[in-house]
């Protein structure tokens, strides 16, 4: 009786479990994605078959603009920035807990994470000048008396890769990462003991191991515009994207680690979303049971797509028998580009619940941007002409930065003919048609 | 988001409420949905421009905090985002009104991530952390499922708009209601009648392959049966499918009717491999759910094909000529236009068929209160037994959706549907349901469980 009783009450709860007007409907599945994909992944590769054959490649010089006395020395900015901090951080425990009325979750998310690295991409790094440690650790320093290193340079770049990797598993695994209170606690944690770690080793070490700071530094790395700060004087240059890259060191095996990160952090976030990420894990993407369901081979998946990501790129690299350490550069524009096509549609969606809360931050009616009270509009969703120009665009930043990717590998390995570069040529090309694909393909949440 | 003290002066009137008492409502509701904090910060001005009928009683005492489960974030944002707006406006409403009591409301949103473990979390947030007196606006059903366990845990009264049948069919708890919409059970019985004697007898189901889907497959089946009819087929196509045509041909030849439920990203893709799949010949007749569409506008490019079948919804998005006297006060209230889209965007088309609920259901909730003159958290228990001796819910403001009946044994509400037609790219309404249309045995009598 017992058994049928508990079979009944589960009969019962699949049949109540009922409503299901769950997802909108997607335009982007009606329109002809794959032709563009096709087109993407053959002008990929043409691009670097006829870039190895014929040696022809653009030429990228850095041309300095101007130069001027560094009179903020790189920390007047970052005590702003540190307020700033500190004022989203009193609003993320105060303030409304909707997170898309609070303007912690917003501005993290559609500010900090996209914005902020969209102008970073063509203005160079922004996150250098603007992030609330460097003044506030130069001033404890200052106090203190402290001008030792702890040796924290030892551990290169790992701290910055443990730090993504526990980010990108709070973004696209966690089950609340826009909850206002979980993020402000999450930051100031982070924060202090970034704080720390910097007051001892020097505030330079940020750009070494602080996720956010390399992060910035990777995106700005294909900018057009960039400054170089040394000796009291700034110098702002003008070069093609990727410029920049061509006169990096190498990347260091924790260098590449992060970079491989950042590769398979994106790729995570798009698929874990997907039809066919769902199917894998028998979960029904329209009736999603939430993130709470799958913490754990979510956990895995992103595990497992760093893995895989960096397996591919050794394989790759190998077999092309070029030399890893500089190739490896080109991933960063693949990086950048890829970041700037993935997080577009947050930006148009959830950035609309940024403005409205930065033009009224106390939502009683303001008007602090100028801007006459609207009602966030997501309409533009179901326009076909709309949704054609949005993946139009995801679809210039991914193939740009693929052929970018390529320019800039033939030019980093130096002559090596067709053959050397076959295995990295179909490496791009897959990598193209899978961030395509990722931006075009049923998604269930 | 605008001010409430910048609006044009208002011109009060009155309309009645569902507790008999009379509520004041604004004529110019033409400003835009503000969000919490300005629906809070405003109320002052709203409050000062009641003060032309002294017979309003002034706000008194400390808010009363209602804690609203939002889907903010997950697959159900795109319904939480009009669920807001909606409460938002029905909140300023009964606020303008002289709130709950006399006391003003202060709605408290958390988001559940459209997520149960989750759900269950905020439903304690809420009580622990923010004092609220009751919990509501909940959507999605695996939410629901997951959050009643605590509210009951916690005793405190959980209001649902999800419209699952799981309140009505026992599944959860004394503490849990769905005063504000119909279940889905009793919408889909009461299709049967009208399809039978309009649209054909023979009918042909093709629905998504889970509990959604089955739920129209077994509640229609049985009704269409009851009336001597007959499906013919039953199309089950899997959830993870994104192209249809392999489906088509199990489309028996004879059939005059082919109901259709697909939802999600899919719906425009199916709609058009179907009108690719019948080209100019001769098709059945074809009845769906607004579900399939909610929020997408009907003339898009695309559903041509749609032109001339029928859908149900439970509120008309396109305002029928006859529509009650309330309609144009909500509508203009949560800033919808006639078309059933934002007054800012026409593109931007609302959830209409289903975020009434989330108005209906704060009415209720101010009619339970002011039932049992609530003062306090001690008072939820009596709350819910207010709840429970409800019984006709009279059309007016509270019930933009029209009457219903509140069952307070299977603590769900019973009221109207609507049968719409696809004329012109526009929804028509050409039907409208009694309640007994969709009236089937009690399942269950939560009044005789313990609290």
């Amino acid at each position: 009786m017992r058994i049928g009783a508990a079979v009944l009450a589960a009969g019962l709860l699949l049949a109540s479990a009922a409503f299901a007007c769950a997802l909108p409907p997607s335009v982007i599945l009606t329109l002809p994605t794959g032709q563009f994909i096709l087109a993407a992944a053959v002008t990929v590769a043409l691009t670097a078959m006829l870039g190895a054959a014929t040696g022809s490649l653009p030429v990228m010089q850095a041309r300095m603009l101007w130069q001027a006395p560094d009179r903020l020395a790189g920390t007047a900015l970052s005590y702003l920035g540190f307020l700033l901090f500190l004022g989203l951080l009193g609003i993320g425990f105060l303030g409304a807990e909707d997170p898309m009325h609070n303007l912690l979750p917003l501005v993290f998310w559609t500010g900090v994470w996209v914005a902020l690295p969209l102008a970073s991409l063509i203005f160079g790094n922004l996150w250098r000048v603007l992030n609330p440690w460097y003044g506030p650790v130069r001033m404890a320093r200052l106090l203190i008396g402290r001008t030792g290193k702890a040796g924290l340079a030892r551990w290169q770049q790992w701290p910055a890769v443990l730090g993504l990797l526990g980010f990108s598993w709070f973004q696209s695994v966690s089950v609340a990462p826009s909850d206002p209170g979980g993020l402000a606690w999450l930051a100031l944690g982070y924060w202090a003991v970034i704080f720390g770690l910097a007051v001892a080793e020097g505030e330079d070490w940020l750009q070494q191991g602080e996720f956010l700071s390399v992060f910035f530094a990777m995106i700005a790395s294909i900018a057009p515009f960039w400054r170089q700060r040394s000796g009291g004087t700034v110098r702002t240059f003008i070069g093609w994207p990727g410029t920049q890259v061509l006169a990096m060191p190498p990347l260091s095996r924790s260098g590449a680690a992060f970079l491989t990160l950042a590769l398979a952090a994106l790729t995570f976030d798009g698929l874990s979303e997907t039809f066919w990420w769902m199917g894998l894990l028998g979960q029904n993407p329209l009736e999603f049971a939430g993130r709470s369901a799958v913490i754990v081979p979510n956990t895995a998946g992103l595990l497992g797509v760093w893995g895989l990501t960096a397996l591919v790129i050794r394989a790759v690299l190998r077999a092309s028998t070029l030399a890893a350490g500089p190739v490896m550069l080109a991933f960063l524009a693949i990086a950048a580009g890829y970041h700037a096509a993935h997080n577009l549609v947050l930006l148009l969606t959830t950035g609309q619940y940024t403005l409205a809360a930065l033009n009224d931050p106390l939502f009683r009616g303001d008007a602090w941007l100028g801007l006459a009270p609207f009602y966030v509009s997501f309409g533009f969703l179901s326009n076909p002409a709309a949704v054609t120009a949005i993946y139009a665009a995801q679809f210039v930043a991914i193939l740009a930065a693929h052929l970018l990717a390529v320019v800039l590998a033939l030019r980093l390995a130096g002559p090596a003919g067709i053959r050397a570069h076959l295995p990295l040529t179909g490496m791009m090309v897959a990598y193209t048609v899978l961030g395509l694909w990722l931006l075009s393909t049923a998604r269930g949440a | 988001m605008l001010q409430n003290h910048k609006l044009k002066p208002t011109v009060p009137r009155k309309a009645p409420n569902n507790s008999g008492d009379e509520i004041m409502v604004t004529k110019d509701f033409t400003a835009k949905a503000p969000s919490r904090r300005s629906v809070l910060q405003g109320m002052g001005a709203g409050l000062l421009a009641s003060t032309a009928l002294p017979a309003v009683a002034w706000a008194q005492g400390a808010p009363i905090k209602l804690g609203f489960q939002l889907h903010a974030t997950g697959i159900g944002a795109s319904y939480g985002r009009w669920y807001q707006r909606t409460a938002d406006a029905a909140v300023k409403v009964i606020n303008e009104g002289g709130g709950i009591g006399g006391r003003t409301v202060e709605l408290i949103y958390e988001d559940d991530a459209t997520d149960p473990a989750r759900g269950a979390e905020v439903v304690d947030k809420f009580v622990n952390q923010h004092g609220c007196e009751v919990v509501l606006g909940t959507l999605f059903s695996h939410v629901v499922i997951g959050s009643a366990p605590r509210a009951g845990e916690l005793r405190v009264p959980y209001l649902v708009c999800s419209e699952g049948y799981h309140v009505a069919s026992g599944m959860l708890n004394r503490w849990t209601l769905q005063p504000g919409i119909t279940d889905v059970r009793s919408q889909i019985a009461s299709m049967a009648p009208w399809v039978a004697a309009n649209l054909g007898k023979k009918v042909a189901m093709i629905f998504p392959d889970f509990a959604f889907g089955h739920d129209h497959r077994d509640f229609f089946t049985a009704a269409m049966t009851a009336l001597g009819g007959e499906v013919v087929a039953q199309i089950a196509v899997p959830p993870t499918e994104t192209s249809f045509t392999r489906y088509f041909p199990q489309i028996p030849a004879d059939t005059e009717v082919l109901y259709h439920v697909m939802v999600g990203p899919g719906v425009l893709t199916f709609v058009k491999e179907l009108g690719e799949f019948y080209g100019t010949a001769a098709k059945p007749k074809m009845f769906g759910f607004i579900d399939s569409l909610e929020a997408v506008d009907i003339a898009s490019p695309g559903l041509e094909f749609l032109e001339g079948t029928h859908f149900w919804e439970a509120h008309n998005r396109m305002k029928p000529a006859d529509a009650g006297e309330h309609e144009a006060a909500y509508r203009a209230a949560v800033g919808v236009d006639d078309k059933g889209a934002s007054v800012s965007d026409p593109a931007d088309v609302a959830t209409y068929s289903h975020m009434f609920s989330a108005w209906e259901t704060l009415f209720a909730i101010k009619a339970g209160m002011e039932a049992c003159d609530y003062t306090g958290p001690a008072d939820r228990q009596k709350f819910v037994e207010a709840m429970e001796a409800m019984s006709e819910m009279p059309y007016g403001i509270a019930r933009p959706q029209g009457a219903k009946r509140f069952n307070g044994k299977t603590h769900q509400a019973f009221g109207t549907q609507n049968i719409s037609q696809v004329q012109g790219g526009k929804l028509v309404r050409v039907h409208q349901t009694s309640m007994e249309d969709g009236a089937y045995p009690d399942q269950v009598d939560y009044t005789t469980q313990a609290f």
